[in-house]
């Protein structure tokens, strides 16, 4: 046996020997989650605050966000999925990375190779008439876009962005098309919806709520099942007949193969770091909308989103595109 | 009269014993990230948030806000002693101030910085104060068309302040332009010149390329030249300004802070815009355009103002429209966010104390770091005197560590490798790396822009000058194309005559 051999079995022994003495008592080390966007983003903030939380959950335990940004969030969730399964790295499980960038082609993973643990929170939408757009409530808005098929200007926040495809999802459930404008992120399309330079635009209602308030825009739809707390006042797609609601989600994911024991750990501390009342108010006032789906129920509702945003994305023949 | 009482209630909150303590522990803590870009603002402000949970949110955000300028500040230092600029806004600072170090005024090109910045951001603060509910309504009105011309404008702009040849400066333009194209179109989500490599996607880091092309190309060239190895070490030179110094940065300073402030109201790059216009505007009013380039006071002392004006200003759309001008004011929308507060057009008044109490911590800020950095500068000034062969590796490692930080990627440490060496060839060639550079910010906001207004516009292309903001932008472009052909057209025609 010459000497890289022997060290290559040494070190194949010893992580053999460190994988078995982890399970018993896990947590050993620091917990990493990595965020797959950068600093100071949404999701970035919601897993920090839920770091801070499950480290309460997990006695001695030290849990740190790692942003590892790029390709839209598939490098990072790329590396998570792909990191050894050990219960020391754990990833984010939001839309985009894992339900929408895989169909496009340019991701090292797919959905299959995602487990799911923990869903935290969804972001809920609303369409905003914009200034001095030709429409101010939901009626008036689908009859101007049936009469003016493709001339809408709807702000996004990048082709083929959850964003963009909620409204083409929309526009093929209600049977009308618009024009597609995209911006380099959510604020600067809802400034240039404010500024009267584009017709609607797709909100969060915490980002959309100053200007709501400010007067620039108003409120036409709401993408969900029921009315929201937030905007009481502001219906549905759904009561209005048309079968289509949308939202966008994060939770915590791991790559596939957990030890059973380090799982069930993981999962209990998680779920009730979920419910942790600081966790919750934290969320809150971040506007978020704190859902606690357990695994299944998590990875049920990706794979809907996954099959829904695939028909979509085939129809606008950007299936496959950056493969 | 409100005026008095805005600003005296910004005042009282941000000189609270608490608010004062957070406001110099970011401006310290922020002027060390920056001198030592091992670790970036960004990184330094996600490791901190966690930690602000616990605070009132006006004083997080003082804090933040303490780090913001702080950072902005060390790294205009380290662009200035070792050629590293680690934000976009510092890359025009190494250009003279580089150049003054290695003539060992060093100590004057930084008290130039410090006095600028300090000046421009007492000006920037007041603007704010008695305009910034007004200012907030200007972002609003630049649509697509008004963005794209004053992305033409800033270009063209660009090539007036290279100090070599114009064709050279176009050339280098375009492949910043180029560069800035890699990565995912975001009008059809194809990807763009990434080779299928996945790093990509996002397009190239700057401060990977910025550290590359400057930092790294200038080690390459001080190894290959001895005596350049030679003159940087013991010539420190004056550390005071002269009165002839003053003289010469009084107008260069008001202007950079008057082009600084009003380019940063404007959301996105605006604040990074400033310092290059500044730049451009200082040779064009120069009698001796000829000294820019080769450690001209006034190319330190305008850009400095400008950013800093412009980091002031920028607030205005990061506070009211939630757009940050860069990654740090990005985590800044952050810890707002993550105090419960949502940027937004009311946020004056339905958030007084935080609004002007932040204003008001904005010129304590910059007022603690003039006291906190004078002293300092003589410190800095002897890392001057280090041996070359032991300062080099110790920036390489630097470089290194920071830009790995910025994304947690080794790609963007190979991109910065790869970028040190071409930088080399640049130099070789004669070929200045700004343009590149300004191309590279501007390229990407001037093709999105570009296609956004068609889109608005409906195909229509006179909205770019039947629109006035935008026709009055394309106007100053056309001038400024003009104003640099005429000097060409007249030596051409008085050599045609001599022959």
């Amino acid at each position: 046996m010459n000497k890289l051999t022997s060290t290559v079995a040494a070190v194949a022994a010893t992580i053999a020997f460190a994988a078995s003495a982890q399970a018993a008592d896990y947590p050993a080390q620091p917990i990493e989650i990595i965020v797959p966007y950068a600093a100071g983003g949404g999701t970035d903030l919601s897993m920090r605050v839920l770091a801070e939380a499950l480290q309460k959950q997990l006695a001695g335990a030290t849990v740190v966000v790692r942003n590892v940004p790029g390709g839209g969030g598939s490098i990072g969730t790329g590396q998570s999925l792909s990191a050894r399964p050990d219960g020391y790295t754990l990833g984010t499980g939001a839309q985009g990375p894992i339900t929408l960038l895989p169909h496009y082609g340019a991701t090292t993973y797919a959905i299959d190779d995602t487990d799911f643990l923990q869903l935290i929170a969804r972001n809920l939408w609303v369409v905003l008439a914009c200034k001095d757009a030709p429409f101010q409530t939901f009626d008036a808005f689908l009859d101007h876009a049936g009469a003016n098929p493709g001339t809408v200007l709807i702000g996004n926040s990048g082709a083929g962005g959850a964003n963009h495809l909620s409204i083409e999802a929309f526009g093929r459930a209600s049977d009308t098309s618009y024009e597609h404008v995209p911006f380099g992120g959510a604020s600067e399309a809802l400034t240039a919806c404010a500024g009267g330079h584009i017709d609607a635009v797709t909100a969060t209602p915490a980002e959309a709520r100053p200007h709501i308030e400010s007067g620039a825009v108003t409120p036409l739809f709401v993408m969900e099942a029921e009315r929201i707390a937030d905007l009481p006042d502001v219906p549905t797609a759904t009561e209005k007949g048309i079968d289509f609601t949308w939202s966008s989600w994060k939770g915590v994911i791991a790559p596939k193969g957990l030890p059973e024991d380090v799982r069930s750990t993981l999962v209990a501390a998680l779920s009730a770091a979920v419910q942790d009342p600081d966790f919750v108010a934290r969320m809150q006032d971040m506007g978020e909308t704190v859902d606690t789906r357990d695994g299944a129920a998590y990875e049920e509702m990706a794979r809907k989103d996954s099959q829904m945003a695939e028909e979509i994305i085939r129809d606008l023949g950007m299936y496959g595109m950056n493969k | 009269m409100s005026l008095i009482a805005d600003l005296g209630l910004g005042f009282s909150t941000a000189l609270s014993l608490t608010n004062l303590f957070y406001c110099f522990l970011g401006a310290l803590v922020g002027t060390l990230i920056g001198v030592l870009p091992g670790l970036g603002p960004v990184a330094t402000i996600a490791m901190l948030l966690p930690l602000t949970f616990g605070l009132d949110p006006v004083t997080a955000l003082i804090m933040l806000a303490g780090i913001f300028y702080g950072a902005q500040y060390g790294s205009s230092t380290t662009a200035i002693l070792i050629n590293l600029p680690g934000e976009a806004s510092s890359v025009v600072t190494a250009l003279d101030g580089y150049k003054m170090a290695r003539q060992g005024q060093a100590g004057k090109a930084l008290a130039t910085a410090a006095l600028g910045s300090f000046f421009a951001g007492s000006v920037a603060t007041l603007i704010i104060a008695t305009m910034g509910p007004l200012l907030a309504g200007v972002a609003l009105r630049f649509g697509p068309a008004e963005y794209f011309s004053l992305m033409v404008l800033g270009l063209i702009a660009s090539v007036a302040m290279a100090s070599g040849s114009v064709v050279k400066a176009l050339a280098m333009i375009v492949i910043g332009i180029m560069l800035g194209l890699v990565g995912q179109d975001m009008y059809t989500g194809a990807a763009r010149l990434t080779f299928g490599q996945p790093q990509l996607l996002d397009g190239m880091e700057f401060v990977a390329i910025a550290m590359g092309l400057f930092g790294l190309a200038e080690i390459c060239q001080n190894l290959e030249d001895e005596s350049a190895r030679a003159s940087s070490v013991g010539r420190v030179g004056s550390l005071m300004l002269t009165r002839e110094d003053f003289r010469r940065i009084a107008r260069p300073v008001l202007r950079g802070t008057g082009i600084g402030s009003l380019l940063g109201i404007l959301p996105g790059g605006g604040a990074t815009i400033g310092a290059f216009a500044a730049y451009v505007l200082e040779k064009r009013v120069s009698k001796t355009p000829e000294r820019f380039g080769n450690g001209a006071i006034e190319g330190v002392a305008a850009p400095e103002s400008a950013n800093n004006a412009g980091a002031q200003t920028s607030f205005i759309p990061l506070l009211t429209l939630g757009i940050p001008a860069n990654a740090t004011m990005a985590m800044m929308v952050g810890a707002l966010i993550l105090h419960g507060v949502t940027p937004g057009p009311n946020i004056i008044s339905t958030e007084p104390t935080l609004f002007w109490g932040l204003i008001a911590s904005m010129w304590i800020g910059n007022l603690m770091l003039v006291v906190l950095n004078l002293p300092l500068i003589g410190i800095w000034v002897k890392l001057l005197s280090v041996p070359y062969r032991m300062l080099f590796p110790l920036i390489v490692a630097l470089c290194c560590v920071g830009v790995y930080t910025v994304s947690n990627s080794t790609f963007d440490v190979m991109l910065m490798v790869g970028f040190g060496i071409l930088g080399y060839l640049f130099m070789k060639l004669g070929c200045e790396p700004t343009p590149l550079l300004l191309g590279l910010v501007l390229g990407p906001m001037l093709e999105e822009n570009l296609r956004r207004a068609m889109l608005t516009g409906r195909g229509d292309p006179s909205v770019f000058v039947t629109r006035p903001i935008s026709a009055v932008l394309l106007g100053l472009a056309v001038l400024c194309l003009v104003a640099m052909l005429l000097p060409k057209v007249r030596k051409t025609r008085e050599v045609a005559f001599e022959e």
